[in-house]
């Protein structure tokens, strides 16, 4: 039975549709959609710890493109970071403050532009089908706003990353931003997607990324939340991958009211390899949600999740992680792995991995744990002089230094621990 | 240097040190021994400041202050330094950035500026040498897979890093091959001087022959039953320790 309750209508009735006559269609069948698909509650599987009663209680608008750039918005966030820059505020993209890439091969231009020019070719507008599966996936289809168009063409180097910014500002807003990334084949970027708000900013921000990495091309994508104000933040990225191509996620959770990433990979061409890494430091009443799918549809190929998770105060988390290897996929390696230290006593996680084999040569291991800081460690460090604020940084430090690592730049994963250190009061 | 008067601790209720004296004076090396289970692990973290065990009754003056009102950190800033009976692995922290952190806290309390890259390095060097510790223990992470010896030797390191005014030193001895307590007592006796004091708990005659102690005593059942010179700990390996528990004739 559709929940299409008087609460939800009204949550999304006074929103503006979609403007992209690129995306009339996918819009239409979003709105269609809407009314067919039921309304995340604590009654469905995949939204039962992340109901969206306390979002849909409020209804929302659609804010106005800009003018200029707030004063609010860093337009360069990242310090020391030589990055091309698209700046979006609000889902629309403010030409004045972008540096798109310019050379031979790479074609960077907002979204829409790239549907006006008829690069996204009929029945090419969609991949993720994600309206189709889900009501958050019609809600943003319905009102898709503009984004990045990231085009690479065969055997092309983007030479700097590309910093995609996007801010939210007002009061009940609701903001959904799209993004396409195709990388053509043996081509290689670095994408870094960085989400911030003003303080006072509340409402939704619902926002897919699609991507398509060709045959040994490699995109490497970090992706850094980091919202202040009240927003519920919706995230969907669908990535497929061709043979012997490499794809790598950090989603990173610095800070957010309310989180549920969505991360789906489908490996489509033997010998692909994917990392999927993400970190999650929620405190107060926070909530972050990952739910991650990890398909492997073809032999040969590899990925690697690893996503760890502090949780503090009264804050929640949820982990889902789910590893198909079909039938045909044999010789896959995959590993996922969850970790998660309860600092709090009224934190908690719901973690839960999800592994469905059909392969018989596979190689996968998985594991999920839950735990406390190790006092023990507290004990030994601070028995050496170290206080109790610096050796649970260190601690910290430790437990997700693996994850920063692997990000794609030193600058961004600086910048993302001195953000968490500034947040937590560690040093 | 260290003064504890009828010290009482007990954890989860159930008592552990029933009323323990003990005088270390500055430069001193006193030797615990005594049977296992007896307490001596347990007055070594009650000193360090462990925080499971609950002091009852009595004092513990370090060098004019108390003790026991200080939290673990400070009373390692302030001089007091433990090597653990049984070191902890911290995955992830690695042995230099532990010491820097300890270093540089330890001279933020006594109001110097964090010590310099070049000077860090050059005192790692240093201590490192003393204690004969493999660079490639320096530069993993804090006791992980490290053997149980190097993990002692690793103490001993620590301890060379920090100078502490008194060191305890928790069966350090235990799990060392020959070589390995040669080169550890060398450490700790380079270290002798007239104002560092050291309280070295073992059950072995064998280390007090490299680390010769001014005392000796025994620990049992949270109490120290008897104290004597270092013939007191050859007289111990000899007879065990039934000779001393029984009543005084
Ligand atoms: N955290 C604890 N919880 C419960 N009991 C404890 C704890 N710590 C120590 N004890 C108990 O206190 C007693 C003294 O332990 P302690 O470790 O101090 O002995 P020890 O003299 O160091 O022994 P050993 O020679 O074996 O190292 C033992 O009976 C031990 O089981
Ligand atoms: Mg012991």
């Amino acid at each position: 039975m559709a929940d299409t309750t008087p609460t939800s209508k009204a949550f999304w009735e006074g929103l503006t549709p979609s403007v992209s006559s690129g995306l009339a269609s996918v819009a239409e069948a979003g709105r269609a959609a809407l009314d067919r698909l039921p309304v995340p509650t604590r009654r469905s599987e995949r939204w039962k710890y992340s109901p969206l009663t306390a979002m849909l209680a409020q209804p929302l608008n659609s804010p106005e493109a800009p003018h200029g750039i707030p004063e609010d918005v860093h337009v360069q966030p990242i310090p020391g970071l030589d990055a091309y820059r698209v700046v979006l505020v609000n889902g629309h993209v403010v030409t004045e403050a972008c540096d798109f890439p310019v050379a031979e091969g790479v074609i960077c231009m907002p979204l829409f532009q790239a549907l006006d020019e008829g690069r996204l070719q009929g029945g090419d507008a969609d991949w993720s089908g994600y309206h189709e599966r889900e009501w958050v996936g019609a809600l943003h289809a319905a009102h898709a706003q503009d984004g990045v168009y990231l085009e690479l063409e065969e055997g092309v180097t983007l030479d700097r990353p590309l910093l995609v910014h996007h801010h939210v500002t007002g009061s009940n807003v609701a903001v959904c931003p799209r993004h396409r990334i195709v990388m053509g084949d043996q081509s290689s970027a670095e994408v870094l997607v960085w989400h911030s708000s003003s303080s006072e900013a509340t409402g939704m921000v619902n926002a897919l990324l699609e991507g398509h990495v060709g045959r040994g091309a490699r995109l490497g994508l970090d992706k850094v939340q980091n919202e202040q104000g009240k927003i519920f933040h919706l995230a969907h990225e669908h990535v497929t991958q061709a043979s012997d191509s490499t794809f790598r996620v950090h989603s990173m959770t610095v800070q957010g009211h309310w989180v549920r990433n969505e991360l789906n990979v489908a490996q489509k061409g033997r010998g692909a390899h994917t990392i999927m890494h993400g970190v999650y430091l929620p405190k107060d009443q926070e909530h972050v949600d990952n739910h991650t799918t990890m398909d492997h549809t073809v032999p040969n190929c590899t990925s690697s999740e690893l996503y760890k998770g502090i949780l503090y105060d009264r804050s929640t988390g949820v982990f889902n992680g789910k590893v198909f290897v079909r039938q045909e996929a044999q010789q896959t390696n995959a590993y996922q792995q969850n970790a998660n230290i309860v600092a709090d006593q009224g934190a908690s996680i719901n973690a839960k991995p999800e592994l469905e084999i059909y392969a018989d040569d596979v190689k996968c291991s998985h594991g999920c744990t839950v735990g406390q800081f190790d006092d023990e460690a507290l004990f030994y460090l601070k028995s050496r002089g170290i206080g109790e604020r610096a050796a649970r940084a260190l601690m910290v430090q430790a437990f997700i230094g693996d994850v920063l690592a692997g990000m794609g730049s030193e600058e961004v994963a600086a910048e993302v621990e001195t953000l968490l250190s500034e947040r937590h009061g560690w040093m | 240097m260290l003064t504890i008067k009828n010290l009482h601790a007990q954890v989860d209720q159930t008592a552990i040190l029933k009323g323990l004296d003990l005088e270390i004076a500055p430069g001193e090396v006193h030797a615990i021994m005594g049977p296992n289970g007896s307490g001596k692990s347990t007055l070594a973290s009650v000193l360090a400041g462990r925080e499971d065990y609950e002091v009852t009754q009595g004092s513990v003056d370090f060098d004019g202050s108390d003790l026991l009102d200080m939290d673990a950190s400070d009373r390692a800033r302030e001089g007091l330094f433990l090597a653990f009976q049984y070191p902890v692995e911290i995955p992830g922290v690695s042995n230099l950035n532990f010491m820097k952190a300890a270093i540089n806290a330890q001279r933020e309390h006594r109001g110097m500026e964090a010590i310099s890259a070049k000077d860090f390095l050059a005192l790692v060097k240093e201590k490192s040498a003393l204690v004969e510790l493999a660079g490639r223990l320096r530069d993993r992470s804090v006791n992980e897979g490290f053997s149980g010896g190097e993990k002692k030797r690793n103490e001993i390191f620590q301890m060379a890093m920090l100078e502490p005014k008194l060191a305890i030193l928790d069966e350090t001895d235990s799990g060392l091959d020959i070589d390995a307590l040669r080169i550890v007592s060398q450490g700790v006796n380079a270290m002798r001087e007239a104002g560092r004091s050291f309280l070295v708990i073992t059950h072995y005659q064998r280390l007090l022959d490299h680390i010769v102690p001014d005392h000796v005593h025994v620990l049992s059942d949270g109490k120290i039953v008897k104290s004597g010179t270092k013939d007191l700990a050859m007289e111990l390996e000899e007879k065990g320790y039934d000779w001393i528990k029984e009543p005084a004739v």
